[in-house]
């Protein structure tokens, strides 16, 4: 396939590389991007008013090198703005001046797009590396470490970023549909980007190790970490990408309208829309049917919020289909006034709705009572309902339609995965190696993410004491991946089983990763 | 890298490049490769500035390669940098028995196995210094104690039944070396030492009857 791609001449990669004041490691970011196997690169190098970094650039002599030389420092959202004004490549991959690629990087995340037709993004596996900065700046690697290899969850993507940005790649022409990156925000920027490309595609996961980002040890010098030191403006920053909905259509998403009836315009209705709004990440709008009068009274700022008018007064059932009758969601929350929402209690019913398409069913919201009837259904479901029965109240038309509404099951909920591997955490925490090896297997058999978690449960099994299974399971995994990690595991138990060959083997793989060999420029 | 949780993430780990190498070292030296081995242990100690590991190994290669006075340099440092660590007092008493300083040797050998009791080298090498020096007392109490934990161990039972003889305790030495045959009736050093340990049994008693007839 590399040799088709090649012989083609294969499609253009345009890798992003912004900088600012880290003039000591770009060399080598640079060296890493240049030395690609796949050759039909334009590497474009920003630098967002920092020091000058020309002769770094220019000692290249690499024509598909870029530099673009800001005399202001904006922001890495605004370099990469700008950066992707010059892309010309079908596909976008990113680099910061302090990461590393590996020379198949390119190649493999290419290959792996060019392959799966339904997939416009794709992203790979990072070393961790951790080292300690000399006086002079050099870094002393410490330990190299997989910490996420997750696959690709889109309703995951929605709540928070489980996709390296380094390792990411995907289409520029995805983009013109996302939209470019947002200037207004200044932490979390490349999952804002990531989330919004969830919208249109599916993420295609290579468990590969294609590269490797720094962590110095001590106190990171990274503009994110530092930014977000600020609890506030992280919040106000997170919020704001929870909300931020690209234009339709969407390929991949369903939209969600939340119809919140409230008689006025009050404090109560204020703080119920407020909850939503900290509360929710599944896209969507707030539906507000209101009276001409309470409009002027609406905090302009909140985003995401249509207002209905009706006539005054008006009941809650006849609000609601006002509504109804405008609403673009698939989805359709039902809010009652003095209902308000907490973490999860929408999407939780909303996940179980999504895998359960063809069940004609809804489900209460947590909180739920008789006197504040909150419920998720799909839209279909409640205009059928309504069309049918309209002199009904919305629960009994729903009944009467046989759209059966119900409480959700335990196995429904969404982020199992995630609940399972913070109780395995947690054993490994309190010590307890055994629990958490088992939670580790179990989560490998059931929940994918194979490697990873096989990873994980071969060191809880090493350190309960369990060599033999420590040592079947990190084979497994250096068969398909090695890692220094599950190398250094599988010599430890050969060396005890008098197998002192065997153990330099895998040792010496895992020194010479630790050493950089995978940076074979070097 | 916008990760926006950190629940996923292990406590870093900041030892692995050290342990890898240790490992490596450790590998090198059971394979007898003591040029890699020095290689791996002194970058082990780069990584590991604290850490007495690699200059435990360095003093091991020393050993092997009859350099005393760099295998005694670098177990003093792995001491200095862990007075509790058992094996590089074993590493100075091996030095200092090579170098034929038995009592330092004994008094060395002794400290590591107030730390380490489970430590067979400096057990054995307790044994040679005892030998070689004559006394015998505390070698018999560590030598007890390693055999409470490991019972059927045959070489220190042999060492044991061989000092209980030296030190005319000819019962126990016959009963540890009747213990030692019951556990492996082909080792022929237990069958020799018990046919002296005999011999030297019906030696006494008879010299016991005699002194009855001559009082």
């Amino acid at each position: 396939m590399v040799k088709d791609i090649e012989s083609k001449v294969g499609p253009m990669v345009s890798v992003l590389v912004p900088t600012f004041n880290r003039p000591r490691y770009l060399s080598e970011a640079l060296a890493s991007a240049l030395h690609q196997s796949y050759r039909n690169l334009q590497v474009i190098v920003i630098n967002d008013g920092g020091e000058d970094v020309s002769d770094i650039v220019h000692s290249f002599t690499d024509q598909r090198i870029i530099l673009i030389n800001r005399k202001q420092n904006h922001g890495k959202d605004f370099s990469l703005n700008g950066a992707l004004a010059r892309a010309e490549g079908k596909y976008i991959a990113y680099l910061d001046d302090d990461d590393l690629y590996y020379p198949h990087h390119i190649e493999t995340l290419v290959n792996a797009l060019e392959n799966r037709s339904d997939c416009q993004v794709a992203y790979s596996d990072l070393y961790k590396t951790y080292c300690k900065i000399s006086p002079d700046g050099s870094r002393q690697v410490l330990s190299k470490v997989v910490e996420v290899s997750r696959d690709f969850d889109r309703f995951l993507m929605l709540y928070f970023n489980h996709a390296l940005h380094v390792s990411l790649m995907h289409r520029r022409d995805l983009l013109e549909k996302t939209g470019l990156y947002n200037e207004q925000l200044n932490v979390l920027i490349d999952w804002d980007i990531t989330r919004r490309l969830a919208f249109f595609s599916d993420f295609h996961h290579v468990c590969e190790i294609t590269g490797e980002f720094y962590s110095p040890v001590g106190e990171s010098d990274r503009i994110s970490v530092q930014q977000r030191k600020d609890e506030n403006e992280y919040l106000k920053n997170l919020l704001t990408i929870r909300t931020t909905r690209p234009a339709k259509p969407w390929t991949k998403i369903k939209d969600m309208s939340i119809i919140f009836s409230p008689d006025r315009l009050n404090k109560q209705a204020g703080k119920t829309i407020g909850s939503i709004w900290r509360h929710t990440f599944y896209p969507y709008k707030i539906y507000l049917p209101l009276p001409h009068t309470d409009f002027n009274k609406l905090n302009t700022d909140m985003p995401n919020i249509i207002n209905i008018p009706v006539n005054f007064p008006a009941s809650e059932t006849k609000r609601i289909d006002t509504a109804l009758a405008v609403c673009d969601g698939e989805y359709i929350v039902i809010v009652p006034s003095g209902f308000d929402i907490e973490e999860m209690w929408i999407e939780d019913p909303l996940y179980a709705l999504i895998n359960n398409s063809d069940a004609r069913e809804g489900f209460e919201l947590e909180g739920s009572t008789d006197m504040l009837w909150a419920v998720v259904v799909k839209k279909d479901d409640l205009k059928y309902a309504r069309e049918s029965f309209p002199h009904l109240s919305i629960c009994e038309s729903l009944k009467a339609a046989g759209i059966v509404i119900r409480q959700l099951r335990p196995e429904e909920i969404p982020f199992q995965f995630d609940q399972l591997l913070q109780q395995a955490r947690s054993a490994e925490k309190d010590g307890n190696w055994a629990q958490a090896a088992q939670l580790f297997e179990y989560i490998a058999e059931h929940h994918q993410n194979q490697l990873w978690m096989k990873t994980l449960a071969a060191k809880a099994f090493f350190k309960a004491g369990s060599h033999t299974k420590a040592a079947k399971l990190s084979c497994e995994v250096n068969r398909h991946r090695p890692t220094v990690n599950t190398l250094l595991l599988e010599a430890k138990v050969s060396r005890e089983k008098v197998n002192f060959n065997s153990a330099i083997e895998l040792l010496k793989r895992a020194e010479q990763i630790l050493e950089g060999s995978e940076l074979l420029w070097t | 890298m916008d990760i926006t949780q950190e629940n996923t993430a292990e406590q870093p780990d900041l030892t692995q490049h050290y342990e890898v190498l240790q490992e490596l070292g450790d590998c090198y030296t059971s394979v007898g490769n003591y040029v890699q081995a020095q290689r791996c242990y002194e970058k082990a100690a780069s990584l590991g500035p604290d850490e007495p590991g690699p200059y435990v190994g360095l003093g091991v290669v020393g050993l092997q390669e009859n350099l005393l006075d760099d295998a005694e340099v670098a177990f003093r440092v792995a001491a200095r940098l862990d007075t509790n660590c058992a094996k590089a007092y074993c590493g100075l008493a091996m030095v200092a028995q090579q170098k034929c300083d038995y009592k330092q040797a004994f008094e060395m050998y002794l400290k590591c196995l107030e730390l380490d009791t489970d430590n067979l080298t400096a057990l054995l090498g307790l044994f040679q210094a005892s030998c070689q020096m004559g006394s015998f007392a505390k070698v018999i109490y560590y030598l007890q104690l390693y055999l409470d934990m490991h019972p059927a161990d045959i070489s220190v039972m042999f060492s044991l039944a061989a000092l209980y003889m030296k030190d005319g305790r000819l019962e126990r030495s016959k009963k540890i070396l009747l213990d030692i045959l019951t556990l492996d009736a082909g080792h022929q050093d237990a069958a020799n030492l018990l046919e002296e340990v005999e011999h030297n049994l019906a030696q006494t008693r008879q010299g016991s009857r005699t002194g009855v007839q001559v009082g």
